[in-house]
């Protein structure tokens, strides 16, 4: 029974020791697929040298990472600079303990050393905790992460319901999210986070005693400054956009991060977990600067829901869409930048295919959840009086 | 490259007071052949103002040009230093100028405070002034490419009190792409009292000019001492420098050149408002003073330890003749030797490869065997390169690190202040010292690219100042410079030099977006959300339901006209039976279940086209 777990266990980990410990760390740092400038262990690093140096490292346009984790950073490096990426495989192995190993993306995501570990550790820890109904822990673990980069906020949503729904089920009542106990857990919940969230900000100003970071991490997650290419939709659109109608795009594009949390609560009401999954796809396509480690999560709850694979129909489609992409990415940049044959369209277009084939995947599993409750209801099939099937279709 | 100095000879230009309330114009001309065939000609017009006279009512402008004054007056501006150069000073080959500047345009003004307004402010203002009344496009300099340098640049003039002066009113700011022409040189000479119709600036032909190796157009506004060694008052001191590196061709082996030859045409008299008009011939090559002929022969020759001069009054010389053409002659044949390098000279390039990443690279020679020279050096780079400090290293050739004395960085914001990096560090004697770091290039919107995006952008020059002990072996006869100021070099061996080399600008690529795309772009990425968004959107606002049986139009119309009513109740009737059947069969069929008719739905729902994608 343990067998298997410790198997990949071991397998994961020597997977990370062997590439953290070779000279490829450098190499897979700087791949615009792991890193953004929002992650990037470059960008840690002159942060930590700058603030050694008694310059904030707010003042300058480069470094998009909030305070606590500079700090972080900072005294590991003053006391034990080589144990960095033992510190890197350290949480990555808490977020293993919890969800995955053997990803590819995550082991690479590790090797990159980009601070989007932390990131899922949180996601991830917010997702085991709201589980369990331990609600100050699950608030205090989703502050962490939307203090860190500002999209998990909207995970609030599921979070709130599902711990509603167990306080519900505690006090044996019919489950109805407008009842007095529904209603009072929701409002607990989302106090104490913003409690938390609050406790972090203010901590995070008495650090360099300026607000300067606010501009640089949650200014700069909205305002999209930086325009480096990666595996997401917004460089391209705002390199080539014009500028008259840059504000109105940027904010649509934003907004519409977030417009997707309530529409998937009020419909699938009944299972806020899945609701928490649907939203972590849709984080990983629409944020600002989205990498291969946001994918990492939800890859390895994706077994979760198994039992609703029997009605997708695009699975093949989205396997090869993702493998293609991920595979021929690397290869265009390196056309464009180094080689200077190709040009930005290719990689852009490779990103396209990345991103659709993740909206894919977010809409063909919400079409078979909701078909497979049908089922449950309705029953798997239905004959016409002719003895044809009756077909199940959205109207 | 021997040592040269003329500032003993400037001196004794100035041993005679001035009436304190006249302004009085001085021009020279400093000549300098040099053993590897190029001759460095420096013009030099100075006008000393008493400062005062703005001050009072009236404003009463005599040979000082008034649109200087007045954008020094309104503007506030205690110092100001302007320079248009086309052509890299090569001091490897040449030695050091008598006034340097960088590639391109550089400008760069300290400021008195005033209530009224900023310094950037006032800043804004003299850069577009100064771009009106010069034809230059200093009107690009903004604050992008300006800077507030604290080390590198202190005044050059009198600091009034000895006070300190505040380190926020200076700015410095560089445009390396500019281009220096004709346009520029017409309302430069317009500043001179005698224009371009008498006196040395006659010599200033513009097609000869400009096909020269280097050629620079400077501007210097500077208060200064009236008199020596007791500094009562002060006057407002406007140079104007034109700088002009020829490469005479050969004549049967022996390299000549004259004022006829350079310039095309010769001197025909001073400018009757110049109080001293002069041209001096560095004579002190050693070469040179075995085997050269000098025609006509110098009003008198100087010569101290740092070299020889040869001085002619222009006035003087041309009372007599109608012309001035000062001959220059190699008596032997010209054998082009490698030219010695002087103390101090670096050379800066751009590392690495592809278009993400790179670094620049610059190495700083210091040629003095017995000395170590302190060295300031300011590197100046546009938001869009990313510098890493942590990855900067400064290395002797046998790879010791050294650790700069002093570190200054300021962060460039996006879009908004460029990188500014000042250290100072001392060279080891007869050592090459090796500045490297690493940089990130950023990626700009498509409307940020130059035209000739392809070409890529300019990096300003790498600014070196340095104070060389005078028994180092420069040559120079950049005293020119300070003229008005009792340069201690005449005085005491011992006392220092101070000097300014600038390196090579840089050619940076930046990637390039494709800029046919913005409409493809923005339809493609707009189809993706959609797809997101119209998926969605239906999964969330439709029911899954059974298939209905679909009313055509034709019986819709049926539906609505009254005559066709009978067969209307007998379809609503019949409609009726089949829903109670539909109703059994259902309640019959709910108990099955059929994994194998799957296939066949999904086929069906693909080929029916359902509406969920």
């Amino acid at each position: 029974m343990a067998a298997p777990i410790i198997l990949t266990t071991v397998l994961g980990t020597l997977a990370r020791i062997i590439i953290l410990g070779s000279r490829y760390t450098q190499t897979l740092a700087d791949r615009i697929e792991l890193s953004t400038p929002v992650t990037s262990w470059k960008l840690m690093t002159e942060g930590v040298f700058l603030l050694d140096h008694g310059i904030s490292p707010y003042e300058g346009d480069n470094f998009h990472q909030p305070p606590l984790l500079l700090y972080l950073f900072f005294v590991i490096h003053k006391t034990a600079p080589s144990l960095i990426p033992l510190v890197f495989l350290f949480l990555d192995l808490t977020t293993a303990f919890l969800l995955y190993l053997l990803n590819p993306f995550s082991i690479l995501t590790c090797a990159a050393q980009s601070t989007s570990i932390i990131n899922n550790l949180m996601i991830a820890s917010t997702f085991l905790l709201t589980l369990k109904g331990q609600r100050i822990s699950a608030t205090l673990t989703l502050a962490l992460a939307s203090y860190q980069s500002l999209y998990p906020v909207m995970l609030i949503v599921p979070s709130a319901m599902h711990l509603a729904f167990l306080k519900m089920q505690e006090r044996k009542e019919t489950i109805s999210y407008s009842s007095r106990t529904a209603v009072s857990a929701i409002l607990f919940t989302v106090g104490s986070f913003l409690i938390w969230y609050f406790i972090l900000l203010g901590v995070s100003y008495t650090m360099l005693e300026s607000w300067d970071f606010v501009r640089s991490t949650y200014g700069f997650t909205l305002s999209v400054t930086d325009l480096k290419p990666n595996l997401g939709l917004f460089w391209y659109y705002f390199m080539e956009m014009f500028e008259h109608f840059r504000i109105f795009f940027l904010w649509v594009f934003q907004v519409h991060a977030f417009i997707y949390t309530l529409p998937l609560a009020i419909v699938l009401w009944k299972c806020p977990s899945f609701v928490f999954f649907c939203q972590l796809i849709l984080m990983a396509v629409f944020k600002s600067y989205p990498s291969l480690g946001d994918t990492t999560v939800y890859f390895a709850l994706l077994p979760v829901w198994s039992h609703a694979f029997h009605y997708l129909r695009n699975g093949l489609v989205i396997s090869v869409m993702i493998v293609i992409s991920v595979v021929l990415a690397p290869v265009l940049w390196h056309l464009w930048i180094y080689a200077g044959s190709a040009n930005a369209n290719f990689l852009f277009a490779f990103t396209l295919i990345y991103s659709t084939a993740q909206i894919f995947l977010v809409t063909d599993l919400i079409f078979a959840f909701l078909r497979r409750s049908f089922s449950l209801q309705h029953g798997m099939k239905a004959l016409k009086p002719d003895g044809t099937e009756k077909l199940v279709k959205l109207q | 490259m021997k040592i040269v100095s003329i500032i003993s000879v400037f001196l004794l230009s100035f041993e005679y007071g001035f009436a304190s309330d006249d302004d009085y114009f001085i021009e020279e001309l400093y000549m300098n052949p040099m053993p590897n065939g190029f001759v460095h000609s420096h013009f030099q017009f100075s006008i000393f103002s008493n400062s005062n006279l703005f001050r009072s009512s009236g404003q009463h402008y005599d040979l000082f040009p008034k649109a200087v004054g007045q954008i020094i007056e309104s503007h506030d501006v205690k110092e100001l230093h302007l320079s248009l150069t086309q052509g890299l000073w090569r001091h490897d080959k040449w030695g050091y100028p008598v006034r340097s500047s960088p590639p391109g345009a550089e400008l760069w003004a300290w400021f008195n405070e005033t209530p009224a307004r900023s310094i950037d402010e006032s800043w804004a203002n003299l850069v577009n002034s100064l771009s009106g009344l010069f034809c230059a496009s200093l009107n690009f300099i903004d604050a992008t490419n300006t800077v507030v340098p604290n080390l590198s640049f202190r005044p050059s003039g009198v600091v009034r009190g000895g006070e300190c002066p505040d380190q926020d009113s200076v700015r410095y700011a560089s445009l390396p792409k500019e281009n220096v022409c004709t346009e520029n040189l017409t309302p430069w000479q317009k500043l001179l009292p005698c224009n371009s119709k008498a006196g040395l600036s006659t010599l200033l032909n513009a097609i000869r000019l400009y096909n020269a190796h280097y050629h620079t157009l400077t501007v210097d506004v500077q208060p200064v001492c009236q008199s020596y060694p007791a500094c009562t008052s002060t006057v407002l001191r406007l140079t104007q420098s034109i700088s002009v590196v020829f490469r005479p061709t050969l004549n049967a082996g022996h390299q000549q050149w004259s004022l006829q030859s350079l310039f095309d045409r010769p001197l025909k008299g001073s400018c009757p408002l110049a109080v001293k008009s002069y041209i001096h011939v560095d004579i002190s090559n050693e070469s040179i003073s075995l085997d050269y002929t000098l025609n006509p022969p110098p009003s008198k020759v100087t010569s101290d330890d740092h070299g020889k001069v040869a001085s002619y009054d222009v006035a003087e010389m041309t009372q007599g003749r109608s012309s001035l053409n000062i001959k220059f002659k190699w008596t032997s044949k010209v054998i082009y030797g490698k030219a010695n390098p002087p103390t101090l000279h670096a050379h800066r390039f751009i590392a690495g490869y592809g278009q993400e990443n790179g670094g620049i690279t610059c190495m700083i020679y210091n040629n003095d065997i017995s000395n170590a020279v302190d060295v300031v050096y300011m590197e100046t780079l546009p938001w869009y390169v990313r510098l890493y400090l942590h990855t900067m290293k400064i290395k002797t050739e046998n790879g010791t690190d050294v650790k700069p004395d002093m570190l200054r960085f300021v962060p460039g914001r996006d879009r908004g202040r460029p990188y500014l990096l000042e250290l100072m560090f001392t060279l080891p004697p007869a050592s090459v010292i090796t500045f490297s770091i690493q940089f990130d290039r950023a990626f700009l919107k498509w409307t940020e690219y130059p035209p000739d995006a392809n070409i890529g952008f300019y990096l300003g020059s790498a600014v070196i100042s340095a104070n060389l002990p005078s028994s180092a072996n420069f040559t120079t006869a950049r005293q020119l410079q300070d003229a008005s100021l009792p340069s201690s070099s005449s005085s005491s061996p011992g006392s220092e030099q101070f000097i300014r080399i600038y390196t090579e600008p840089l050619l940076l690529q930046l990637p390039l977006p494709d800029f046919s795309m913005p409409y493809n772009v923005i339809c493609l990425v707009c189809t993706v959300f959609a797809i997101a968004f119209g998926s969605i959107h239906n999964l969330t606002t439709r029911r899954l339901d059974y298939e209905k049986k679909k009313e055509t139009i034709w019986m819709k119309v049926k539906r609505r006209i009254p005559f066709l009513g009978k067969k209307e109740k007998k379809d609503s009737k019949e409609s009726k039976e089949e829903k109670k059947e539909d109703g059994r069969a259902r309640d019959a069929s709910s108990t099955n279940e059929d994994a194998t008719g799957d296939a066949g739905r999904t086929k069906e729902d693909v080929a029916k086209g359902t509406k969920v994608d």
